[in-house]
């Protein structure tokens, strides 16, 4: 991995640039984004609606492509890999937490939080996943469907999924942005365990100035450039 | 990431799951409906096809029957011997049987114990007395008789009757005897005696005119292959008779129910196949979400067939299995509804049509689901964060080719032919295309109606137009089903009595034929004393066309083309001096009196054209003691509904005279008198008498149940139609839930919503059957007019019941299938959305 960065760096981006076409020409949605985030690290990109954070974080997370620039992860270079690639990565490196929770409605708790195991053949997916579960205070609503739990207790399924496959990266997207202050807390605050526990790089979205507060670092972004980096 | 065992489980597991949801309801109803048609009709034709073979072999006496002037040389029975087939020898020949004064010419049959191979004698004690079946065959010394003889010769059973230097006793009556007498003494009563007597007899001499009839039966592989290497070496004196030519009459109406019914299912297929794509559409989308996050937790592509790939095999599994047991139930209803035509016992279910059920089901599944669910591969993980996103839609050429594909597969496993798929295919989508337009331009009439009615109404029917494509989709399903429906009520129903009012009151009802030369004078007089106002007596002689112009027949016209198929058989041949007098002279001109005797022929317009014959041409025909070969000088249309003896070819007088003739004639004889027909017969005891009364009962009967058979296919074909109107509710159902929510919110009461409903689907129902009845009544004219040449009537009753019937069966589905559209609360609508 010669001409990678080092591999502290667990995700970096270079010049990363996003366009997109409309009936009215190109739009620009990302402009210039340079940075390099190290492993452990807890990062908050922040900015207001539109300012093209969740574009950036779909990009980091190898979900889309930039059209400029080079995005690495995990040591690899997202730009190099065809869409199998980038899954095979997401599914050994990254997790992913997101507002609207994202979890199977046809399974349950438990076949939720086993689905990336079993989707890395792991055996012991159904140990390991209800273990998960009862670290986030479900273990009496294993084989609950998710539309028979709260917006609170769906996040708390989707967190145990996150952290199901140990990722090297884990991703969040405004991840209390649909509960209430009361349940985001709690949220937040397990969301922070296990990222110390598991010594996991956390990427969040967020326009919550106080949870950003709460990571080591914030990158702030304005009409699709990086404005502010700072600890 | 490799599809294993867990992509199989989490497979099983996505896949109960969508079924507690109802998600899959509609792919797997369709998909049922398409394999319970296909193998209900595959069961029934394969059962129906092995007992016909069966019948004719019994009919025939054995699988295969060779005729021959002179015993056979032995290799060839050797070779017979060597192929496991059994063999039998019968002898044929007409010999003269007397009991006191009377003399009658018989025909007589020799039989060994090995007869028949296959089916039996049938046997009474008494004339006509009670008939059974027997293995056994006339004993030493005894002898078996058709009834007709015992008055000719004055005698009874248990009697006896002189046969050469034998006396035989009359020990049964002869009612049936597999295999005919050959074709030298079919006209005269049949006499079975045991073959032991033949030499005792001492009547057979050389040259007597004896045929010698072989039987083989064995494995139908032994029997196909020992007839390919009999057939290269036949005489022109051989006569090979296979099972397939000893059909019995009603398999002619029995072949073309099967075609109907094959067809109807078809359609059926393709409906439920419209409704498998619809629905697999739906679930294909709903798990748009699934698929995205899948993605986002690393699957790949491969992953994602690899977990909906195997559901659909799933369905495809347990669709197959539930059609296959439920065509399995179904036949069981075709073969009661058909039982009057059919044999009394029929062989087992085989295993065929379950294969071909699990083929209708994964091919329909290939054809109309995969495209779609294809898709789901590629959905982009970046869905997670914008929902928006979907994958590129399906190409039309994909979705239709595919399908399109899978249905020229079916067709051609049905019809085995792919000239015929192709032009079904070609033929069956310029139709599609036609009454596509005419649903759309019914749709754009409809219109009007949005002036004047009430907002619900107009809310309803709005959603008709606003969605064309599956509004005419299914204006096409519904209006198809329902003219092919009210197509076979009106041939049962009006086509026959339409028919037979159009007939004069005395048209003749009876045919006579086989009356001897020697009786025609008596039979005229016999005639005249009962004031039977007959016409003509025709002389006929039996002969056959070999070749035109010196081309052999079978080349110049395919034996299958079923439109020359009566000049491949014996036809019939007359004389005359004069044209008949229903007879028109289309071509050339009739001979004077004084040109009697010149070998010359007059052709029926119509069979001269199915063989491409021409004036001047020269006709070659071939009788049992020789041949004669004439030039065609005039060509004749005929009425054949005259229901006069009429032929496809008159000779002048005197060409036929070296063959043995006998004669023929028609009568109106009214109900009340059918009396004279016995005396008739105790009068002429040599004459066949043809009932038409009779027949046209029996073709009534055939009519009825046939059609009715049908109609039982069209069931599914109606129950797919259904499962098209459920897969369209359900593709726009959550649009529907969403207006609903958003016209309750503003005010709507549920009353006014339910009105709009049924106004739509009552609308759609009713346009149906306009179609149905345009279409009904177009092909209607055409059958009635250009086939059957009968005058046609609108059919004012198809145009107010058929949109009456389409409103009311297809606004109260679409009514029971939009009523979850106003039982949730607008709130939670809304909120869902």
């Amino acid at each position: 991995m010669s001409n990678h960065p080092e591999i502290r760096n667990i995700v970096s981006a270079e010049g990363v640039g996003k366009q997109v076409e409309t009936t009215t020409g190109n739009l620009t949605i990302l402009e210039g984004v340079t940075f390099d985030i190290q492993a452990g690290e807890s990062v908050a990109v922040v900015g207001v609606s539109g300012s093209g954070k969740s574009t950036l974080l779909g990009l980091l997370a190898g979900l889309d492509l930039p059209t400029a620039g080079r995005i690495h992860l995990a040591g690899e270079c997202l730009n190099d890999l065809d869409e199998d690639g980038r899954a095979r990565l997401r599914g050994a490196k990254v997790g992913f937490v997101f507002q609207s929770f994202q979890l199977l409605p046809s399974l349950t708790a438990l076949e939720n939080v086993m689905l990336p195991l079993e989707l890395a053949g792991i055996a012991s997916a159904g140990q390991q996943a209800s273990q998960l579960l009862e670290r986030v205070g479900l273990q009496t609503r294993l084989s609950h469907y998710p539309r028979q739990l709260s917006g609170g207790e769906q996040q708390r399924v989707a967190i145990a999924r996150a952290f199901a496959m140990s990722p090297a990266v884990l991703f969040a997207d405004e991840p209390t942005g649909n509960l209430d202050a009361l349940t985001g807390s709690r949220i937040n605050e397990l969301l922070f365990e296990l990222n110390a526990e598991q010594g996991t790089t956390l990427i969040l979205v967020t326009h919550d100035e106080k949870l950003a507060g709460r990571c080591q670092r914030q990158i702030r972004l304005d009409g699709g450039r990086v404005v502010a980096d700072e600890a | 990431m490799k599809p294993d065992i867990t992509h199989l489980r989490l497979a099983g597991r996505l896949l109960r799951r969508d079924w507690r949801a109802g998600e899959l309801r509609i792919l797997l109803s369709a998909l049922i409906i398409a394999v319970t048609a296909t193998t209900a009709i595959s069961f029934f034709t394969d059962r129906l096809q092995r007992a016909m073979l069966s019948q004719s072999s019994e009919l025939l006496g054995g699988d295969l029957m060779l005729q021959s002037p002179r015993p056979l040389d032995t290799t060839w029975l050797r070779q017979a011997e060597s192929e496991g087939l059994e063999s039998a020898e019968v002898l044929a020949f007409p010999s003269v049987v007397v009991s006191g004064e009377h003399l009658q010419l018989a025909g007589i049959k020799a039989v060994q114990d090995d007869y028949p191979l296959r089916g039996g004698l049938r046997i009474a004690d008494t004339p006509f007395g009670e008939e059974r079946t027997t293995d056994a065959i006339p004993g030493e010394g005894k002898v078996w008789v058709e009834a007709r003889l015992l008055p000719l010769l004055e005698i009874d059973i248990g009697e006896t009757l002189e046969l050469g230097s034998l006396s035989l006793t009359v020990e049964r009556v002869l009612t049936f005897e597999p295999g005919g007498g050959g074709n030298l003494v079919s006209l005269a009563p049949r006499v079975l005696i045991n073959h032991d007597d033949v030499p005792r007899a001492d009547i057979l001499r050389p040259g007597s005119r004896v045929t010698y009839q072989y039987y083989f039966a064995g494995e139908e592989q032994a029997v196909q292959r020992y007839k390919k290497w009999l057939v290269p070496q036949l005489e022109p004196s051989h006569r090979l008779i296979d099972v397939r030519e000893g059909r019995p009459s009603v398999g002619a109406a029995l072949d073309r129910a099967e075609q109907y019914l094959g067809l109807a299912s078809l359609i059926a297929v393709l409906l439920a196949g419209v409704a498998i794509a619809m629905g697999a559409r739906r679930y294909s989308e709903r798990h748009f979400d699934v698929a995205a996050v899948l993605r986002c937790l690393g699957a790949g592509q491969r992953d994602i067939l690899a977990l909906f790939l195997p559901q659909l095999l799933w369905l495809g599994l347990v669709g197959g299995v539930v059609g296959v047991v439920l065509g399995y139930l179904v036949q069981f209803g075709l073969f009661y509804l058909l039982r009057e035509l059919l044999p009394a016992t029929l062989p087992a279910p085989g295993l065929m049509p379950v294969l071909m059920g699990f083929l209708t089901g994964i091919t329909v599944l290939a054809g109309f689901a995969l495209p779609p669910v294809l898709r789901l591969r590629e959905v982009p993980a970046l869905r997670v964060l914008r929902r928006e996103l979907a994958p590129m839609p399906l190409r039309g050429w994909l979705v239709y080719g595919v399908a399109i594909a899978a249905m020229a597969f079916l067709m051609w496993r049905y019809t085995g032919s792919a000239m015929l798929t192709l032009s079904v295919l070609g033929g069956a989508a310029v139709a599609l295309l036609l009454l596509g337009m005419f649903a759309l331009g019914l749709l754009r009439a409809s219109r009007g109606l949005h002036r004047g009615v009430g907002v619900a109404w107009r809310y309803g029917l709005n959603n008709l137009w606003r969605r064309p494509m599956l509004s005419i989709s299914q204006i096409l399903g519904f209006g198809l089903t329902l003219m092919a429906m009210a197509l076979i009520a009106l041939v049962r129903g009006d086509l026959l009595s339409t028919w037979q009012t159009q007939l004069p009151e005395d048209a003749p009802n009876h045919f006579v034929v086989n009356v001897l030369p020697d009786n025609v004078e008596a039979f005229r007089g016999f005639m005249q004393a009962r004031g039977i106002d007959g016409a003509e007596l025709y002389p006929m002689v039996r002969g056959r066309l070999a070749r035109v112009n010196g081309e052999r027949l079978d080349e110049r016209v395919s034996p299958d083309d079923e439109r020359a198929g009566a000049v491949h058989r014996e036809l019939n041949l007359t004389w005359s001096d004069s044209l008949p007098g229903d007879n028109t002279l289309v071509a050339g001109r009739w001979w004077l009196p004084g040109e009697a005797g010149q070998t010359v022929v007059s052709v029926e317009s119509g069979v001269a054209e199915r063989l491409k014959v021409e004036l001047g041409d020269e006709l070659t025909f071939t009788f049992g003691t020789g041949e004669i070969t004439a030039r065609v000088v005039s060509l004749r249309s005929v009425q054949w509904d005259s229901f006069r003896p009429n032929f496809f070819m008159i000779f002048p007088p005197g060409v036929l005279d070296p063959f043995p003739a006998t004669y023929m004639t028609s009568f109106y004889l009214p109900m009340q008198e059918k009396g004279e027909l016995a005396q008739m017969v105790r009068e002429f005891p040599a004459v066949t008498v043809i009932d038409l009364d009779r027949i046209m009962e029996q073709v009534r009967r055939i009519l009825a149940q046939v059609t009715l058979a049908v109609e039982y296919v069209l069931v599914f074909v109606l129950l797919a139609g259904f499962a098209v109107l459920y897969a369209a509710l359900q593709a726009s159902l959550d649009e529907r839930l969403y207006e609903g929510a958003l016209l309750r919110t503003l005010g709507a009461s549920r009353s006014q919503l339910r009105a709009g409903h049924l106004a739509e689907y009552a609308l759609l129902g009713a346009l149906a059957g306009v179609l149905a009845a345009a279409g009904a009544e177009l092909i209607a004219f055409i059958l009635y007019k250009q086939v059957f040449h009968l005058a046609y009537s609108i059919k004012w009753p198809l145009w107010a019941l058929l949109p009456l019937i389409g409103a009311v069966l297809i606004g109260a589905a679409g009514y029971w299938g939009t009523r979850r559209v106003v039982q949730r609360s607008p709130l939670v609508v809304l909120n869902n959305v």
